[in-house]
């Protein structure tokens, strides 16, 4: 069955599906685009200055998810990626980089979007609570302001007066509302009117932590940092090693046994106390992580490069080639990409495995990217505390990493087997 | 033979789950467990610079005088340690004191006054750099601040002594209440070397209590100590201060009855904790008070070239003020600290009702009236970009809090999403503590979130005097004249009264300032097991007088 | 010979040891130059300027940092470390209280990580390919892809809060000295349970991956079939031929591993609150004692350093060809 399953297959349905269901919404951010260019020609500095990256962010995604089931569509036969069948790790990386690419679209709430935290905290999933709107002031003619009015409609923020979240609900002559057993009385004329309702019922889909955070969107967006995290740091490690195993191997001599001791060093010295040093003394941000622990991955992929530089060095045709007077840089960089190409990627898979893992871990010491941004790592750290009353904060995002790094590990444990004809059996 | 290696291995498993059974035999009821959460670093009552620290050291060592919370009354007293009585003479300039005489150390010597010059001298001398170094004004010092022993101190027997203070200070006995050390031991060592001495983690006592055991990162054990006059037959035997770096560790074993006490429990774990029957809840209030600093000068002027020019966000008292009316304080009490504090309005504490100006109520949350409040000062988001501006700047700063404390953290994201409402845009940064001391003192950050551990007797100058070269606590370098007066004459006023009188125009004149934002006093809630008898509540500490519990 | 693998054994110590003495050079520089002053741990009014500046006197760091390093020299070639800030007791004597039960514990559980794997890995080739092979494989990943304190923390909610078995931290029970040696010895073994199971499960992948592979590779060789068809059993064709040519690859993973003693058992120390050398450097750097974080650096060092050196050479001696080649 599984057997017929294309990865263009999923990203089709994943799409369809998001489209289908979060209609209204795309529809609504086509129409603030529309405004936003037609306010582009009329007063340029002052649309420009409205753009922002959450409203490009929306922009972005609104406009591919419309072109991606065409596009998918005519690109299916030209690259092999959406040809390949699905399976666990190729179906859940599809995931994730759609809901990495489409989180605005997945969610209907801001991230950080907390009301009335005594009503909505620490909410089993499925819970379900009063959500009274109040009446929005009227637009006015003008453009901007109307544009703004479609912004807000669009754009989730953080905070939103015009909410009011309620444990129990009376309609009487006027709404009467209580907030933990204390009683508020709200006129019906200030209340918006929703489908012939004054109010309706929000659902929590994981539950609420202990802000009144609604977990499910919380989790959507931790994808994004979680992987930010994870490819930012694997971009730095295979910055520096190509670059300093190149060198080593390049050069030889003095400049490569001093780098292959320092990587010897470091990789059997205790790096995280590095880490951990180095985020608790000069502070700790998500780029001061990222890049820490991308610096720290270098070594093994140094070793890599250097070797397999150094054996191509020492091959007969390349010794010709030089001897020829062929650029010796130029050939030595076409001959060693489509050989190192396959160990670097696996090393480099597994590095990323190791990344979100250390990641949640530093968080967990209190050393992460800090509660402000809602890794997966930082999710778990603060469900932790909420473990006996509150399992929905922590079970999410601890299933999120163990799948996205069981998927990692098993990509990299395949691809290792494929190049490594020695471990297949 | 796998077979076997695999049966030894189930074998050995079932072995170590069936012995797992064993542990509660070793509970006894004779000793106490209290939870801490990390080492302490010594056991020298002149380097028990911590907390915990100070509570041991206090149990260990004997002060002349100690000061203890009389529930009935409602106030501070000193009642008499080493000292048995003492007697004040002119007008407070000196004061004469009796001591026991039936006091030893652990190693049989008897304490007598040589021990009691001794202490005052290493605790005031640069050499040993001890806690209380530089906090002997009231004393005969020389310019590097050392105690003049001869001008000082008159002895007139082993055991009676008049100290001398030096003219025009105001002494009171809490100048007095510190644990003294022995002089026969550390004499011997050279004072530079004293930090590092054995005795240190050994230490020669002569209080309630004697160390009895100190395993590093894992417990300090001490037990009541049979020769102390302070020790009667019914007390407790043995206290363990056990160490327990994690909360919930703490808790479980609360819960568990493996440990009889942890303080600084979460609210959120208060209402499970009482509904177990044998525990106790005790929350001390007023010591404690969090609040949103913001830098009343400029961060950058003040770091070029010490000039003092009012902060382009936070110089002005009325944006200060709206910043206060903005934030949602009740309902973080409410949720967070489940109404286990107090909203605060200054940095009076609770404590001293009669201190308390009843006229200063605090702010309400109010956002309409804060965004007018901006509006007036001229804060608009003229650009619609929802955020305020003014003269081009945008209202957009980014608040520190210290990392590794969930109640920061929490009134930081709601502090944050109140402020975005008011279209203030704050972004909060974690920063380890250290780096956060030192950013303050050098005046470089603009907002932050922490809190003060208020001191008793209350102390005002060193956190609000302007004068910032001998402020370096005014961390928020506030600046007002009127407050200067006031701060002077509590300082000389000898009377009650007078000093409530300064207490209550001081609230007055901050509550208009607002220098920080207020937050809230936040409850330190004990839990004890009720086998513990004879537990006071007292503001100076809950452990501070242990020796008087009763076990059941 | 023996001579040549000599000189090759002390240039390698040396240089390694010259790595290590950068290494830890640059960690003075780095905590020097970081912001955060060790004197300055708490902001009281009993903290005065006089004060912290008599205690940055007495930590030497008044002075520049060049004269600091010069002093640090000095100690360094006399075998001194430096007294540490918080304990004020010299930073060997220190670590040596901390040093012996990470030493225990981390070992203690590699061998349990070693002697599982033999045992699942032997159970999962006898049926290549088949149910339990394929459980085992994923299982081990699973767990392998578990963060260390996910486990520990279920483990505790599991077994200490739920079932009420196991104590959840500390070494042992207050007062087991009066007991006799056997609960004694049962105390701490109730202790050390959940703690070694969450050092355990997390890393019990690595040894099994390898084993089952190498298990695997050395079952299809025909020196097996040889045996096979002189007729010896099965059994000892595994325990006498196979199994210590599947294990001896299992020795540098453990050499290596073992180096990794000290951050491995961080994240356990922590949860179950036990005195290990982990927390004990997290402690010091957080708390910017910096003699005590150059000695914790300086000892991993070494230790990384020998336990690597002993794994090859136990190596080495098994197989004489390696040698020369390990140990450049």
């Amino acid at each position: 069955m599984s057997k017929h399953i294309k990865i263009w297959h999923m990203i089709l349905l994943l799409s369809l599906l998001l489209i289908t269901t979060r209609f209204s919404l795309i529809y609504e951010s086509v129409v603030l685009f529309t405004k936003f260019f037609l306010l582009l020609f009329k007063d340029f500095t002052w649309a420009f200055n409205q753009l922002n990256l959450q409203l490009a962010d929306y922009f972005f995604s609104t406009i591919t998810i419309l072109l991606l089931p065409v596009l998918i569509i005519i690109a299916r036969n030209k690259f092999r990626l959406p040809q390949l069948e699905v399976s666990f790790p190729s179906g859940t990386i599809t995931i994730l980089t759609f809901i990495f690419i489409y989180a605005p679209l997945i969610t209907d709430t801001n991230p950080d979007f907390q009301k009335n935290i005594g009503v909505t905290k620490l909410l089993p999933p499925l819970s379900r609570v009063y959500m009274l709107k109040l009446k929005e002031p009227d637009a006015a003619a003008d453009m901007k302001t109307k544009f703004l009015y479609q912004k807000n409609k669009v754009v989730k923020r953080s905070f939103d007066e015009q909410i009011i979240f309620a444990d129990s609900l009376k309609e009487n002559d006027s709404i009467i509302y209580y907030q933990k057993e204390k009683e508020f009385h709200i006129k019906r004329e200030l209340l918006q009117e929703a489908d012939g309702k004054l109010f309706e019922k929000r659902v929590f889909l994981f539950g609420t932590d202990e802000y009144g955070r609604d977990v499910f969107t919380r989790l959507i967006f931790g994808a994004r940092i979680s992987l930010f995290v994870g490819f930012g740091s694997v971009a730095i490690t295979l910055i520096f090693g190509l670059f300093l195993g190149f060198l080593a191997g390049y050069f030889g001599g003095i400049i490569d046994s001093a780098l292959n001791r320092i990587a010897d060093m470091l990789m059997a010295f205790p790096i995280v106390f590095l880490i951990i040093l180095i985020l608790a003394l000069f502070g700790n941000s998500l780029f001061a992580v990222i890049l820490v622990l991308g610096y720290s991955g270098w070594m093994s992929l140094f070793k890599i490069v250097r070797s397999e530089v150094i054996s191509i060095k020492n091959r007969d045709y390349f010794i010709t080639a030089q001897m020829l007077g062929l650029p010796k840089r130029n050939l030595l960089f076409k001959e060693i990409m489509p050989v190192i190409a396959a160990p670097v990627l696996v090393n480099l898979i597994f590095q990323y495995g190791n990344v979100i893992l250390a990641e949640s871990a530093l968080s967990y010491l209190g050393l992460g990217t800090g509660g402000m941004y809602p890794s997966w790592g930082a999710m778990i750290d603060s469900g932790q505390q909420y473990l006996t009353k509150a399992w929905w904060m922590i079970f999410p995002p601890g299933f999120a990493l163990f799948i996205t790094l069981f998927a990692a590990n098993n990509i990299a444990r395949k691809l290792s087997a494929y190049y490594n004809p020695l471990l297949k059996s | 033979m796998i077979k076997t290696f695999q049966k030894c291995f189930i074998l050995f498993t079932v072995a170590l789950l069936l012995s797992s059974c064993k542990t509660d035999r070793l509970i006894d009821e004779s000793r106490i467990v209290i939870g801490i959460s990390g080492d302490i670093e010594s056991l020298n009552p002149l380097y028990a610079f911590g907390i915990n620290e100070g509570y041991i050291t206090e149990l260990l060592f004997l002060p002349l005088l100690k000061h203890v919370w009389n529930p009935g009354k409602e106030l501070i007293e000193a009642i008499p340690m080493l000292a048995e009585q003492w007697e004040w003479k002119d007008n407070k300039s000196s004061i004469r004191f009796f001591l026991r005489d039936d006091v030893k150390w652990t190693d049989g010597i008897i304490c007598t006054v040589e021990d009691v010059i001794f202490s005052f001298d290493a605790y005031s001398d640069p050499e040993v750099g001890s806690k209380l170094y530089g906090s002997f004004e009231v004393f005969y010092i020389d310019e590097k601040q050392k105690i003049d022993i001869e001008k000082t101190f008159e002895v007139i027997s082993p055991f009676e002594f008049i100290i001398h203070f030096k003219p025009g200070t105001v002494p009171s006995l809490f100048n007095l209440d510190f644990p003294l050390i022995p002089k026969h031991i550390l004499e011997k060592i050279p004072r530079q070397d004293i930090a590092s001495a054995l005795f240190n983690s050994a230490p020669v006592t002569n209080s309630a209590f004697l160390l009895s055991k100190w395993e590093k990162n894992q417990s300090i054990i001490i037990k009541s100590n049979p020769e102390s006059f302070l020790n009667e037959p019914d007390n407790i035997k043995e206290i363990i201060f056990k160490i327990i770096p994690d909360y919930t560790s703490r808790l479980t074993q609360l819960k568990r009855g493996e440990i009889d006490m942890i303080e600084d429990i979460k609210t959120d774990d208060v209402v499970e904790l009482k509904n177990l029957n044998h525990l106790n809840i005790l929350p001390l209030k007023g010591r404690e008070y969090e609040y949103l600093g913001w830098n009343n000068i400029d961060p950058d002027l003040y770091a070029k070239n010490k000039t003092i020019s009012p902060n382009k966000l936070f110089g002005n008292a009325a944006v200060r003020r709206a910043l206060t009316l903005a934030i949602n304080r009740e309902e973080l009490l409410e949720e967070y600290l489940g109404n286990y504090g107090q909203i605060a309005y200054s940095p009076v504490t609770l404590i001293f009702s009669d201190a308390m100006n009843s006229e200063v109520v605090p702010y309400p949350f109010d956002l309409n009236k804060a965004k007018e409040l901006l509006a007036s000062e001229g804060w608009k988001d003229r650009n619609n970009d929802g955020i305020l501006d003014k003269n081009g700047i945008n209202f957009s700063f980014i608040l520190y809090i210290p990392g590794g404390n969930p109640r920061r953290e929490f009134a930081a994201t709601v502090i944050r999403n109140n402020l975005k409402a008011a279209g203030i845009d704050m972004k909060v940064q974690t920063v380890e503590i250290g780096i956060l001391i030192e950013n303050l003192y050098g005046k470089k950050l603009d907002a932050w979130l922490a809190s003060w551990f208020v001191s008793i007797p209350i102390d005002l100058k060193s956190f609000w005097y302007s004068d910032l070269n001998i402020t370096p606590l005014n961390l928020v370098s506030y600046q007002n004249k009127k407050v200067d007066k006031i701060l002077l004459d509590i300082e000389k006023s000898v009377n009650e009264g007078t000093r409530n009188m300064l207490y209550k125009e001081f609230q007055k004149i901050i509550h208009e300032d607002e220098p920080v934002t207020f937050l809230y006093w936040v409850d330190n809630i004990t839990a004890y097991n009720g086998r513990i008898k004879n537990v006071v509540n007292s503001p100076l500490g809950i452990i501070s007088n242990c020796w008087k519990w009763k076990v059941e | 010979m023996s001579n040549e693998i000599l000189t090759l054994l002390i240039k390698r110590i040396a240089v390694s040891f010259l790595a290590l003495f950068l290494l830890v050079s640059f960690l003075f520089v780095l905590l020097r130059i970081s912001p955060g002053n060790p004197a300055q741990k708490y902001i009281s009014p009993n903290f005065s300027p006089e004060l912290i500046h008599q205690i940055e006197k007495s930590f030497n760091l008044d002075k520049p940092i060049i004269t600091q390093y010069k002093t640090f020299l000095i100690n360094l070639s006399k075998g001194e470390l430096g007294i540490s800030y918080t304990y004020r007791q010299p930073v060997l004597s220190v670590i040596k209280e901390f040093f012996p039960f990470t030493l225990f514990l981390f070992s203690t559980a590699i061998i349990i990580q070693i002697c599982l794997s033999i045992i699942l890995a032997l159970t999962a080739v006898k049926r290549i390919n088949g149910k339990l092979d394929k459980f085992l494989s994923r299982f081990t990943l699973m767990l392998y892809s578990t963060p260390s304190f996910v486990i520990g923390v279920l483990l505790i909610y599991i077994f200490a809060e739920k079932l009420g078995l196991l104590p959840t931290s500390g070494l042992k029970s207050f007062g087991i000295e009066k007991l006799p040696l056997h609960l004694q010895l049962a105390d701490y073994i109730n202790h050390l349970i959940l703690p070694l199971a969450t050092i355990t499960l997390g890393g019990i992948a690595v040894y099994y991956k390898y084993l089952r592979e190498n298990l695997e590779n050395i079952y299809d060789q025909t020196f097996v079939l040889n045996l096979r068809a002189h007729g010896y059993s099965e059994k000892t064709i595994t325990l006498k031929h196979v199994l210590p040519n599947a294990v001896n690859p299992l020795i540098s993973v453990a050499g290596v591993e073992i180096g990794m003693l000290f951050s491995g058992a961080l994240i356990t120390e922590v949860i179950f609150g036990l005195p290990g050398m982990g927390r004990l450097t997290v402690q010091a750097i957080l708390s910017r004692d910096f003699p005590l974080v150059i000695g914790c650096a300086f000892t991993a060092g070494v230790f990384v350093i020998i336990s690597n050196l002993a794994a090859d050479l136990l190596k080495a001696k098994i197989d004489k060809r390696l040698a020369k080649g390990m140990l450049n």
